[in-house]
């Protein structure tokens, strides 16, 4: 079980298209004619700076119907999730759900992603956690894992709740539950 | 009070100080802590690749505490968003809300809606209440200027219930008061971590955190205070990183508010998990760690 399972379910690109249309059509009526291009949204950008992230041009791309380059590019993956956009939009729209929307699509029609971000898929799908629990450094640079603590056993799910949520959780990727 | 501790993925497998700190202090000041059997991932993480993902695995969470009968504590606001945005739309949303059902009965759940979600904040600030919290301080941390790092998640998106103002929180403050310690307004308070991606743009992640720390350092707080295992790690485990990122000299002390509490309260800092802060938390006074 893996991410490529997860890849290569990929949708046809029509389908995904509907389906990018239907998360802008979520996020308020009609999107199209509600972005006007303020730039409220890219001024208080977390990621404008440093990562050249436009969440206002994202707007402008998607509602003009460039899904495919804004799904194949590598800005989408820089949104801090920082959720100012969506606070500050005089609009009320949200072009941190857009991406995250843009972000699914990328996954879904099979592209590469970083292998940070699939990990944690990954060990989801086979522990229950994006990681298991770490040996960390204390203030004198000595190991420490969890059990030196002094901390119960740390909470999980029997090996045979984590079998079932497997195979669900391999039914709901390819659901919409939003 | 009785609440089911939820702890999400970071802090049970590295942030240890928050969960030692949080298990200490909250039995003190009235509210038991049962943990919630059989926990996973809120799913927040993997909002990037499948939104049904997170959504499921949020609701599978909440499900486990209505299966206890308990209400929930999630210390980490990124669980805490993720947790109250699914009890949202599946409030609103009953055909969604079957859909979800359908698949949690394959795991022997049912997602009924009875269930109350409270953080760190709000639980110390609305519900043990800072006059409970001032009484039950033995130490007063006085003389201690602490800038207050909320966390994205925390405070944002007002459409969904927060904690506190998403554009002018001011509990934390108020909870550091509290204590002795003095707290205000900074114009970067609001600013981001960077912890988002950590992963896949970690020069970009690091200049983010390196840059909060070099504002509060310079407008001269002795030291910062999350309730964020993510900005936490970023603050604090990786500050000399964030140094070397961005160039700068940082000596900043960042510490978890439930540690400030702890020690505040008589609490044996070792117990609050004092020797796995990274920063140079020596620096405050009132901070004794074994050498
Ligand atoms: S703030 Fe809203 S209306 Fe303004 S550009 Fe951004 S998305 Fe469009
Ligand atoms: S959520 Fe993402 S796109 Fe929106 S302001 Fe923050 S970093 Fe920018």
């Amino acid at each position: 079980m893996s991410i490529t399972d997860l890849t290569s379910m990929a949708k046809p690109e029509e389908e995904a298209k509907e389906d990018i249309n239907e998360v802008l059509n979520g996020l308020k009526e009609d999107v199209p004619s509600f972005c006007y291009q303020c730039g409220k949204c890219t001024s208080g950008c977390e990621a404008f700076i440093l990562l050249e992230l436009e969440p206002s041009k994202v707007m402008a791309l998607a509602k003009s119907g460039f899904i495919e380059e804004l799904k194949d590019s590598d800005v989408i993956w820089t949104c801090l999730t920082c959720l100012k956009c969506k606070e500050r939009c005089p609009q009320d729209l949200a072009p941190v759900d857009v991406l995250f929307a843009l972000k699914n699509l990328s996954v879904s029609s099979g592209k590469q992603i970083d292998s940070g971000i699939s990990n944690m898929l990954q060990s989801v799908l086979s522990s229950g956690m994006i990681q298991k629990p770490k040996e960390v450094r204390d203030h004198k640079n000595e190991g420490v894992n969890r059990e030196d603590t002094g901390l119960p056993e740390c909470p999980k799910p029997s090996q045979e709740e984590l079998a079932k949520l497997q195979q669900t959780l391999m039914k709901v990727a390819q659901e919409k539950l939003r | 009070m009785e609440l089911g501790l939820y702890l999400g993925c970071l802090i049970p497998t590295e942030q240890y100080a928050y969960e030692l700190s949080i298990r200490e202090v909250f039995p003190k000041l009235g509210v038991e802590l049962k943990d919630i059997q059989g926990p996973t991932c809120c799913g927040a993480p993997l909002r990037n690749i499948n939104m049904s993902l997170t959504m499921y695995l949020s609701a599978r969470n909440l499900a486990l505490a209505e299966k206890q009968d308990l209400d929930i504590l999630a210390p980490c606001p990124y669980c805490h968003q993720a947790l109250t945005r699914t009890m949202a739309v599946l409030d609103e949303n009953q055909e969604l809300r079957e859909k979800v059902n359908s698949h949690l009965a394959d795991e022997d759940m049912r997602y009924q809606g009875n269930v109350k979600l409270y953080h760190v904040l709000d639980l110390l600030h609305d519900v043990v209440g800072v006059e409970k919290i001032k009484e039950e301080v033995e130490k007063p941390l006085e003389g201690t200027n602490i800038a207050a790092h909320y966390g994205c998640h925390l405070i944002r998106p007002n459409g969904l219930e927060r904690p506190d103002d998403s554009e002018d929180p001011q509990k934390m403050e108020s909870l550091l008061r509290a204590i002795g310690m003095d707290s205000e307004d900074y114009v970067e308070k609001l600013d981001c971590c960077g912890a988002h991606v950590m992963v896949n743009e970690p020069e970009s992640a690091l200049t983010k955190t390196g840059q909060k720390l070099e504002a509060v350092q310079e407008r001269g707080f002795h030291g910062m205070a999350t309730m964020c295992p993510w900005g936490q790690r970023m603050f604090d485990s990786k500050q000399e990183d964030a140094a070397a990122t961005v160039g700068a000299s940082l000596e900043l002390p960042v510490l978890y508010y439930t540690q400030l509490l702890g020690i505040a309260m008589g609490i044996s800092p070792s117990d609050l998990g004092i020797e796995l802060n990274l920063s140079p938390i020596h620096k405050i006074e009132h901070l004794e760690v074994e050498e």
